[in-house]
């Protein structure tokens, strides 16, 4: 029905629209059915799991270096722009919830130029977050590895961060066991460390327990890098879109997307306010942001002594490790949405049928992301990969806004943002806002990236059409 | 009645002969399924598979009609097998499903009583399903106190009032493994389906486990959903 409308690409390959309908616990298509098996601890798992780890593990030493005690703003301002969006964000995919996320209502909502270049950019987003997580892992792992009696230097960060990401790439294509209930515990594990971390460093904090500390000034580095570093911690909120990229496969969606998206962000936002909060004033902010990307290391030693230094190394491995993993998992679905829509060869979304695995969507992720984690460039990586999500986040709200103004008939969410327009439109600007705030080097590379996605476009997929085809 | 018969159907999987003879006296649903990792969405495994696997659907379904009752055929994409069983056999109203498992012509069913099951729901099952064929049933209880053997001579009167040829059985000790001991002789087991327990969780659904340790398939009798929702 939908071949003729829905255009071809330059192979002759035209978008694979299914139609379905959706019920609370599968999706009907013509011959078969789509199991959801995700309820809301799985989605809020894959939300928290997703952004936990850079926000809180790698973030504190940068963020405090560059804004000083202000930093904890700077996150603020992060999850207030996270909430602007994830608000529309919900809306959206309760009205299409469909795996794809961004990707999907941008597409679907604007069209296939902004459809062609949100769903690349995500991929290419996706790949930097991710190497932007190994490195952090590599550098947990090496203050592991000295604090287990075996000191190897900073020249190991690397190696160690590619040999996770090869590892969890090859896992990833090779293993059919179901890992998310383990995500489910490490997500747990996570918060109790976090919370017991949180409890003590308060008391520290207001001096009920330890040596009062003096207060410093709150922003000695002026206001102006309050935003340039809430640009650079953006990273830690590119989970909740997330979520929408499993939306087929969530239990009762209506219910458990706006749930999920939201309150993993809120979540996140007020464990990552106060650990900034409690670092800052328990360990003041040079000595923080001499400590790089495991301050958090050596604030768990001072407020817990050796117990503490081991819960933090423990809690960033296994959160550094969680956001690669779930971010490995979110590229190689973003690269099958674009495929199913020809915007890539459909060969990119092949399944070999003795793993049941996304072979070639995965190694598309895992190559660039081994290329892009051997650079090594951390604060590169985190600037770039909020880039291309914000202007998935800019151009989401954006959808929104057209799509409630034309309402078309099969548009039909059961869960609408409360304060419209004045929420997607904040959320629009904000997150273009933000990008602005991005080191130079940053935004030359996220430019470049998009319009070579635009380029595909032109060349590949101009005569796809996939606005209003679901 | 329908009995519901999940086949992982992409793996090859295939229903033996014993089993689909068996069922001739019922409604077939055949399932076929698709188990996936978690890395793989669903909808991309039904772009690939989706046509092949409705193929092989239909062939099956054909051989179960061949055999004597209605059947139809579903296809899930799914990474919870244990899920889908349970939405779609509530979907289609199935009294029982079934565990694949080798036999031949099946001559004698076992038929356990022990623990939480709704006996009355198996004994119906089971007489619907030998209906006026030569086919053998033996009860099996474990424990010999009063309540239990009453248990037993109630469903041995009720299964022969129905015309069924009946033989009854007791075991002691651990049910499963009583279970296990009594399985030569018979070629199939029909049993009730237990609330989901801490045990089910560690060790896998106990059809399964009685499957894999009796070679044989199994048709387990579905909880009733009322009571069940209610």
């Amino acid at each position: 029905m939908a071949t003729e409308e829905a255009g071809q690409n330059i192979r002759g390959e035209t978008p694979d629209v299914e139609p379905t309908v959706e019920t609370d616990e599968a999706t009907i298509t013509d011959d078969a059915e789509l199991e959801r098996t995700i309820g809301l601890t799985g989605g809020l798992a894959i939300g928290i799991g997703t952004m936990i780890g850079a926000g809180i593990f790698v973030f504190p030493g940068l963020a405090a270096g560059a804004a000083g005690p202000a930093a904890a703003g700077s996150f603020a301002i992060g999850g207030v722009v996270a909430l602007l969006v994830a608000l529309p964000a919900a809306e959206l995919a309760t009205a299409m919830p469909k795996s794809g996320g961004g990707y999907y209502f941008i597409s679907r909502g604007l069209g296939t130029l902004p459809g062609t270049v949100v769903g690349l950019s995500l991929w290419f987003g996706l790949v930097f977050a991710t190497a932007f997580y190994l490195v952090g892992f590599g550098f947990y792992a090496v203050d592991a590895l000295s604090l287990a009696g075996v000191p190897v230097g900073r020249g190991l960060v690397i190696p160690l961060a590619l040999l996770l990401g090869a590892g969890f790439t090859a896992l990833n294509v090779t293993g059919t066991e179901n890992a998310a209930k383990l995500q489910n515990g490490v997500v747990a594990l996570l918060l109790s460390i976090l919370v017991v971390f949180l409890g003590f460093g308060v008391l520290d904090a207001l001096g009920i327990v330890g040596e009062p500390t003096a207060p410093t000034a709150l922003a000695p580095r002026g206001y102006f890098p309050i935003l340039t570093t809430a640009a650079l911690v953006f990273t830690s909120y590119l989970g909740f879109a997330q979520v929408a990229t499993v939306a087929g496969e969530m239990k009762r969606p209506a219910r458990t997307l706006p749930l999920a998206m939201i309150g993993s962000v809120l979540v996140v936002t007020v464990l990552y306010v106060a650990t900034i909060f409690v670092a800052t004033s328990a360990f003041g902010w040079e000595r923080l942001a001499r400590e790089g990307e495991t301050a958090m290391v050596a604030v768990g030693r001072d407020l817990l002594g050796q117990a503490g230094a081991l819960a933090i190394l423990v809690g960033g491995l296994l959160a550094t490790m969680s956001s690669a993993n779930a971010s490995i998992l979110s590229t190689s679905r973003s690269i099958y949405a674009v495929s199913k829509d020809a915007i890539l060869p459909a060969w990119a979304s092949r399944i070999n049928l003795q793993y049941g695995t996304p072979h070639v969507a995965l190694g598309l992720a895992g190559g660039p992301i081994l290329l892009l984690t051997a650079t090594g460039r951390v604060q590169v990586l985190a600037e770039v990969a909020s880039f291309l999500h914000l202007v998935m986040y800019g151009l989401l709200c954006v959808a929104l806004l057209a799509l409630r103004r034309d309402e078309p008939e099969w548009y039909d969410p059961d869960f609408r943002t409360p304060g419209y327009p004045a929420v997607p439109i904040l959320g629009a600007l904000a997150s273009f806002a933000l990008i602005g705030f991005m080191a130079r080097l940053s935004k030359v590379v996220g430019l470049a990236i998009m319009l070579a996605t635009a380029g595909w476009y032109y060349y590949y997929a101009r005569d796809v059409r996939l606005r209003g085809v679901l | 009645m329908r009995v519901l018969v999940p086949l992982a159907i992409l793996e090859g999987e295939s229903v033996s002969p014993g089993l689909i003879d068996l069922l001739g006296t019922m409604d077939v649903t055949v399932l076929g399924y698709q188990r996936l990792p978690e890395q793989t969405p669903p909808d991309q495994a039904r772009a690939q598979f989706e046509e092949r696997a409705t193929s092989a659907l239909e062939d099956v379904a054909e051989e179960f009609r061949a055999a004597g009752g209605a059947a139809d055929h579903r296809l899930v994409f799914t990474p919870d097998r244990r899920q889908s069983i349970e939405r779609v056999g509530a979907d289609v109203g199935a009294t029982a499903y079934a565990v694949n498992g080798a036999t031949g012509t099946v001559e004698r069913l076992l038929v356990p009583l022990s623990g939480d099951v709704a006996v009355d729901r198996i004994l119906e099952f089971v007489a619907a399903l030998v209906g006026d064929r030569d086919i053998g049933v033996t009860l099996l209880v474990v424990g010999d106190d009063t309540a239990t053997s009453e248990r037993l001579e109630d469903a041995a009167a009720q299964l022969e009032a129905a015309g069924v040829d009946v033989a009854t059985e007791r075991g002691t000790g651990n049910p499963f493994d009583a279970l296990v001991e009594s399985v030569p002789g018979h070629d199939a087991i029909v049993m009730g389906q237990r609330a989901p327990s801490l045990a089910s969780l560690v060790w896998g659904e106990e059809a399964d486990r009685v499957a894999a340790a009796s070679v044989g398939p199994v048709l387990v009798v579905r909880r009733d959903d009322e009571a069940d929702t209610g």
